[in-house]
């Protein structure tokens, strides 16, 4: 059986060949920081091998792209790297640099001071609560260690809510739930539109506060903490889920031209929230209408205005929300994708559940590699499956540069390939699985979708003057884009080809943004300050846009 | 051997359809060259070939950039015939505004409708988008078009399109101003339910009802 050394640790570990690196790790007790658990997304769990012979280990792709400079001193993915014969694996000891470092599992951020808005002093039997220098309560005893807070990132479909220490900034725990206005409503128009009537807000606030409050119990429970001792909560979300979260009509964002009813970067009180009685709600600023809290959130933890350079940050979703960031220079926009990436107006489409279709590679010799979600067999196509399905059709030629499914007859795709070209009421459809295909139809959702996406790219370039080829990063944000390969992005053209080997991964954003804005105090005027200075590109306004829009619908 | 009119007509056709322009424009130039009708070829050339695109965009062959592609072609060969028109050959044509409803600015649904009618050779008045029921009525009345096509991209500005058929019932034009309505939250359930005289799925169904209401 192969032999691992672990160098930093001093251990041998023996395992059965074919074994991960990080599975041998855990085997040990070696802790390798796996943040998304092995899927291979987040590039977290670095390694670098030794002198290793060829032939001693094999690395798969992962969603991940390993930096070239990286990729030649020997570091390879811990999750996705299979040992085969003896090698040497140096992992660094992350768990003393976390403690000084706040690296944050879900989503990058930076490291900053713990000092929350909140505090606590204790003297003669009492603790005395303050909001910044204001006294809001008092507590009998010496309840300095019962110090927590919340950070919420309402998702239009998906809640995540952390409950965090706030003395040692620590994640205690984390959970999600449905964002139960989605049942009421999917789409964020829809919901806008269902809010602007007093009975309709009333329903989706009363279920997103019902399901906060179940949160909180839960969590609470789960983590053997007194909910009363939460005394801060921030809501990150999109600008129409915060004004739905917090109770405020929305109609002014459903019509041009397209306003907030709010601003964001204040607090408000939590009465409606089973926490402290003196607590409060922090709301990111909002940056508009379309690019709310949740990228406020994510500028925050990418630390885009410091960065050197041009820097692209994304959130891959319903509606794509991006930031142009070169020099300091912030711009930013919008685009309505439509609900393509969520499985939904696509045939086979299905939300990222079990038997969903998640990757689709099309090997050189024409056969097909594929993989479903929960490892049964595909049932349908989710949006990430969706996007590399037809990333993988584009670049060999089933689907034309016209977003033309290419007949058997004039096509130049691998032979094996034709067989599944098939006719379904007449029209050409394209199987993926045994009863999962894409039609013609499909394509063309998907074009719009991607179109949407790159003219909002292009066109944030062209507010700042930057080239395709001047973007040093590109930051993709959101479970969405967490699913994501950087091939399946280019290959269709949803970013440009001068992007390739720039994109990176950096998870959920709005929630270790809100963290951030919940332990460090000094974050939100500074963040309140720095949205005032970021751009608003307004893309339906520009008569640009629809030459640019239609110009991004081809592949 | 000069070529006829109907093998001009035929080629201009294809040429719109295989959205070159270039060749759109040199075969307009050999009508005006052989003293051919322009008003003809625009009828059975131009017109017919985006028939033929109209009708590959609805089978989903062609794609929005297509259609715009063929219309691009489409207004090359125009602007070559249309001086050579004289102007009591053109006889009148049919009015119909179009526009993007009050609230919504999400246009290029409303701008492929305008291409598509424009080259069935039907006057189209732009009316723009964010535009207010009052609007709507009066631009129909004072252009004298008798329908006026109505886009809404968004369900939060649907509604307004109710307002403007209520509008029209108001002032008494109602079966004189006909309402045909479309967009992606539009369905042909909420057309009936406002009282719309008809919905349209796409830019050339609109041609087509356009046609239908118009005799």
């Amino acid at each position: 059986m192969p032999q691992i050394f672990f160098k930093e640790q001093g251990q041998h570990v023996e395992v059965a060949a074919g074994t991960t690196i990080l599975q041998a790790a855990r085997n040990a007790g070696i802790i390798v920081e796996s943040p998304c658990d092995g899927v291979g997304t987040c590039g977290k769990c670095k390694v670098l091998l030794e002198d290793a012979p060829a032939g001693s280990y094999k690395v798969e792709e992962a969603h991940y792209q390993m930096p070239p400079e990286l990729a030649e001193q020997g570091y390879v993915l811990a999750c996705h790297t299979k040992v085969l014969g003896d090698i040497t694996v140096v992992a660094e000891n992350t768990a003393k640099q976390n403690k000084s470092l706040k690296i944050l599992s879900e989503g990058e951020s930076f490291s900053y001071e713990i000092d929350p808005y909140f505090h606590k002093e204790y003297a003669d039997g009492k603790t005395k609560v303050y909001a910044g220098d204001k006294l809001v309560g008092e507590e009998d005893g010496d309840t300095r260690d019962k110090f927590y807070g919340l950070a919420i990132d309402i998702g239009t479909t998906t809640l995540v809510t952390a409950l965090i220490d706030m003395n040692t900034g620590e994640e205690l725990g984390s959970m999600s739930a449905l964002n139960p206005q989605s049942l009421h409503a999917q789409d964020v128009i829809t919901r806008i539109h269902m809010a602007s009537k007093p009975e309709g807000l009333a329903l989706l606030y009363g279920a997103i506060r019902d399901e906060f409050n179940n949160t909180i119990h839960a969590l609470c429970k789960k983590l053997n903490v007194d909910s009363k001792n939460i005394y801060e909560v921030i809501y990150s979300g999109n600008t129409t889920m915060i004004h739905l979260a917090t109770n405020v009509n929305p109609h002014s964002l459903g019509q041009f031209p397209y306003t907030a009813a709010i601003k964001g970067g204040n607090t408000i009180p939590a009465d409606d929230l089973d926490i402290s009685p003196f607590g409060d709600i922090y709301l990111p600023p909002i940056i508009s209408a379309y690019v709310g809290p949740d990228i406020t959130s994510g500028v925050l933890a990418a630390q885009l205005e410091k960065k050197k350079g041009t820097t692209l940050f994304i959130d891959i979703g319903t509606n794509g929300e991006m930031i142009l960031a070169q020099d300091g220079r912030l711009a930013g926009t919008s685009t309505a994708a439509g609900p393509a990436f969520e499985g939904m107006n696509i045939t086979c489409g299905m939300r990222a559940g079990d038997g969903a279709l998640e990757l689709y590679q099309i090997q050189d010799d024409g056969s097909v590699k594929t993989h479903t979600i929960g490892d049964t067999a595909a049932k349908g196509i989710c949006g990430s499956g969706l996007l590399d399905i037809i990333g993988e059709l584009v670049r060999v030629g089933v689907i034309g540069k016209t977003g033309r499914l290419v007949k058997p007859a004039r096509g130049k795709y691998p032979e094996p390939l034709k067989a599944n070209m098939k006719e379904k009421d007449g029209k050409p459809v394209f199987y993926v699985a045994d009863d999962v295909y894409i039609t013609q139809s499909d394509v063309r959702q998907v074009q719009l979708a991607k179109g949407a996406i790159r003219a909002g790219v292009d066109m944030l370039m062209m507010a700042l003057d930057v080239d395709e080829q001047d973007v040093d990063c590109v930051e993709i944000a959101g479970s969405f884009g967490y699913h994501l390969r950087e091939s399946s992005l280019i290959d269709q053209g949803m970013l440009p080809e001068a992007f390739r080997g720039k994109v990176r991964f950096v998870g959920n954003t709005s929630k270790s943004g809100a963290k951030a804005f919940l332990l460090n105090k000094g974050t939100r005027t500074y963040m309140e300050n720095l949205v005032k200075d970021i751009k608003d590109v307004e893309l339906s306004q520009d008569p640009k846009f629809q030459d640019v829009f239609v110009k991004a619908m081809g592949f | 051997m000069a070529k006829t009119a109907e093998e001009l007509n035929k080629e201009l056709a294809d040429a719109v359809v295989d959205m070159d322009e270039e060749l759109v424009g040199d075969l307009a130039n050999e009508v005006i060259e052989n003293g051919y009708d322009p008003l003809n070829a625009i009828d059975q050339g131009l017109a017919k070939g985006m028939d033929e695109a109209g009708k590959l965009f609805e089978e989903e062959e062609y794609f929005v950039p297509e259609l715009l592609m063929c219309s691009d072609a489409v207004n090359t060969g125009i602007d070559i015939l249309k001086p050579h028109i004289h102007l009591d050959d053109a006889g009148e044509r049919h009015k119909i505004v179009v526009g993007v409803i009050e609230g919504d600015t999400h246009d290029i649904g409303k701008n492929l409708v305008k291409v598509m009618l424009s080259a069935a050779n039907f006057e189209v008045i732009d009316a723009g988008r964010d535009v207010p029921p009052e609007v709507f009525v009066d631009t129909a009345v004072k252009e004298g078009a008798q329908i006026i096509m109505i886009a809404a991209l968004m369900t939060t500005t649907m509604d307004r399109i109710a307002d403007t058929i209520n509008l029209i019932k108001e002032r008494g034009l109602e079966g004189k101003i006909k309402v045909v309505i479309g967009g992606a939250p539009i369905s042909p359930a909420f057309a009936k339910k406002i009282g719309a005289d008809a919905y349209s799925i796409n830019a050339n169904a609109a041609v087509r009802i356009a046609r239908e209401m118009l005799g």
